[in-house]
């Protein structure tokens, strides 16, 4: 779409190509509304774009008051100034009033910038990067095992949570616009962002800093449940897997395990153990896979089992080759685990 | 000076000129009956000795090889690949072997005089222009010190005499039969798994120069009867394999790099082959040579192994090796 009005924009005259222009970036900002700091569902996020709001209006103010003095010295006013009057204009405009303005803004700038490392009420959730997805690990307080699951962050809305952040071979760096700033993911190293989360709804989060081949494909949705919906939602995450009901559920979970998938994916309460992808013991109650890459229907698990390295580039689970109906009763089960 | 360059590129072009005659008009006589020109062999030969020792390996990767299974391994493999034309202790070259030029020696003369690491190099890069031709697989240097180990036995006169029946399942049990080092245990594998692998060998997918040999000298039509004549029975439940001792973690579990072995190499419902009981140094081997990449016939394999470590591979082929005991 947007696309489309900058092409025709070029054959349009002056007048009209600026009002192409203007449609155009205003339909981008309206797609991406889920992944937009200029849409803020937290308290981190909302910090951060009063700040943006508040300093592209002082920006535009000095802009006009700049550009201002600019016109009245050149046009309304041209000739020599007394030179007394020069200087306070000097001094006054170009030290005084800058220093004044400049000191005012990162004073404030600071006092509302979100700190990463405030102290959070109580739910911890660890995230690992991977190439290209998240391990996610919830640890509520004063568990010693954590519960685990991966690609989608949920958290409640209104409380303070701590995402602690690592990574496993190359610096990632963990993005939702909608709820606060950015952090990076470094190996060996632990790095901290607190999410206080207000608007239940659901965001886009994006890795931040270029990992791989499929870096654009490690995305995953930032979830924000009332309270009470997150606890039931959590005890449902930690629990086993549904044991398959229908028959090509069933097939599909004997397949699962006969091809190997168990080697690198965990489904709880099965025999499938591995620790090398993610895990999907609920992977049906997700909404997407292959880290942001499809929703999680079943049509899109059966394209994604079928052409897993065409629709991300480089990552390590193989394309099997698995028959049309295999691939029916495989997807049958993954979409059943909810 | 002029014409001193006039000079030089006259004798130049009657030099091309000669040399165009001999190669275009086939005056230079290659019969072997004749022989080389006084001189030349001398210079060929010395030319070989002196290349070889700068060239040979380091003794750093070398296995034991005093080990009989080894030397067995290298008897087996003797026997089609190389008696031929360097005869064994016990028998003697063929007429026509001793016609070639130059001469194979018969083996007890080749080995003299040369290093074990010298032998190792010459197995496995063949001599140009000798007829003496390289070992049939790249990247499986670690194959070659078998043959080495039987050749050292040989300069020892201990080595032992190399089958004579290479054909059918006598020739498979020739190093089959008592399993060990780097050799496999058959009778646990499914018949349809060694076919395949033997298909595999013999296209060169799986490299190996002792079993693309061994692929190559039995007819093709009999893989699948000698595969189910040495397999598994169908009868042969493999046991449950207790998850005790190092390696089980790894391999029943696996880690975030490592996928957990026994999902695909677990019990009779599995796509792999069975390890357990597979001897340690074997699937050692195996092993790196997934990890480094010299295996490339299965997908599944590269992407397992890609991230193993010598630790966990010694681990893991600890763990599989012990179960047969």
């Amino acid at each position: 779409m947007a696309v489309k009005n900058f092409g025709q924009g070029t054959r349009c005259r002056p007048s009209r190509r600026h009002i192409g222009t203007l449609v155009s970036l205003l339909s981008v900002a309206g797609c991406g509304l889920h992944q937009s700091a200029l849409n803020p569902a937290g308290r981190d996020a909302t910090s951060i774009s009063t700040l943006f709001w508040v300093m592209l209006a002082g920006a535009v103010v000095l802009w006009l008051l700049v550009n201002g003095a600019f016109f009245y010295m050149s046009r309304v006013r041209p000739g020599q100034f007394d030179q007394r009057y020069a200087r306070h204009i000097l001094i006054g405009g170009g030290i005084v009033l800058p220093v004044v303005v400049l000191t005012t803004l990162l004073v404030w700038g600071l006092s509302i910038l979100p700190d990463p490392r405030r102290p959070g009420d109580g739910l911890v959730v660890r995230i690992t990067g991977e190439q290209w997805w998240w391990r996610v690990e919830y640890w509520p307080e004063g568990a010693e095992d954590p519960i685990l699951s991966a690609n989608e962050l949920r958290l409640p809305a209104g409380e303070r949570t701590e995402i602690r952040l690592t990574s496993a071979r190359v610096i990632h760096s963990f993005w939702v616009p909608a709820l606060g700033g950015k952090m990076d993911m470094f190996p060996g190293r632990e790095t901290m962002i607190s999410l206080a989360p207000e608007k239940p709804g659901s965001y886009r989060g994006q890795c931040a800093e270029f990992c791989g081949a499929s870096h654009a494909w490690m995305a995953f949705s930032a979830v924000v449940m009332d309270p009470g919906a997150f606890d039931t939602w959590l005890a449902a995450e930690a629990a086993d897997a549904t044991p398959p009901q229908d028959e090509a559920a069933v097939r599909g979970a004997d397949l699962f395990l006969s091809e190997g998938c168990g080697a690198c994916h965990t489904i709880r309460g099965t025999d499938a153990a591995g620790l090398v992808g993610p895990d999907l013991t609920h992977v049906g109650s997700r909404q997407t896979i292959g880290a942001g890459r499809l929703p999680a229907t079943l049509d899109d698990i059966r394209l994604w089992l079928d052409h897993t390295e065409a629709l991300k580039p480089e990552v390590k689970m193989p394309t099997y080759d698995l028959s049309p109906t295999e691939l029916d009763d495989l997807a049958q089960y993954l979409e059943g685990l909810k | 000076m002029r014409r001193l360059l006039l000079t030089m590129a006259v004798l130049g072009g009657l030099g091309l000129a000669g040399a165009g005659a001999v190669v275009g008009l086939g005056l230079y006589n290659v019969s072997a009956q004749v022989g080389h020109l006084p001189g030349v062999s001398w210079v060929l030969h010395t030319t070989f000795r002196n290349s070889v020792r700068l060239r040979a390996p380091s003794m750093e990767d070398a296995p034991d090889l005093s080990d009989s299974d080894l030397i067995a391994l290298g008897a087996g493999h003797y026997a089609t690949a190389c008696a031929m034309c360097h005869g064994t202790p016990a028998t003697p070259r063929s007429a026509t072997a001793q016609a070639m030029v130059p001469e194979p020696p018969a083996i007890a003369e080749a080995v003299e005089h040369w290093q074990p690491n010298e032998l190792h190099w010459i197995v496995e890069n063949g001599v140009k222009m000798t007829g003496m031709p390289a070992w049939p697989a790249t990247g499986r240097g670690d194959e070659v010190w078998a043959v080495v180990a039987w050749l050292l036995a040989v300069q020892q006169n201990r080595a032992p005499v190399p089958p004579v029946d290479t054909s059918g399942a006598d020739y498979c049990r020739t190093c089959h039969e008592s399993p060990g080092g780097p050799v496999p245990r058959l009778d646990i594998l499914a018949p349809a798994y060694i076919a395949a692998q033997l298909e595999l060998y013999r296209t060169g997918s799986r490299p190996s120069g002792i079993m693309a040999q061994a692929a190559s000298v039995v007819p093709r039509e009999s893989f699948a009867d000698l595969a189910a004549e040495l397999g598994a029975k169908a009868a042969d439940v493999a046991p449950d394999l207790p998850l005790t001792g190092e390696g089980a973690e790894l391999a029943s579990r696996g880690t975030r790099k490592v996928p957990a072995c026994l999902s695909c190499h677990g019990d009779d419902r599995s796509k792999g082959p069975r390890l357990a009981g597979q001897p340690s140094p074997y699937l050692a081997t195996q092993l790196r040579l997934w990890r480094d990449g010299t295996y490339t016939h299965d997908r599944l394999m590269v992407a397992a192994a890609r991230d193993l470590s010598d630790a966990d591979i010694e681990a893991l082929s600890r763990y599989f090796g012990a179960q047969g005991e």
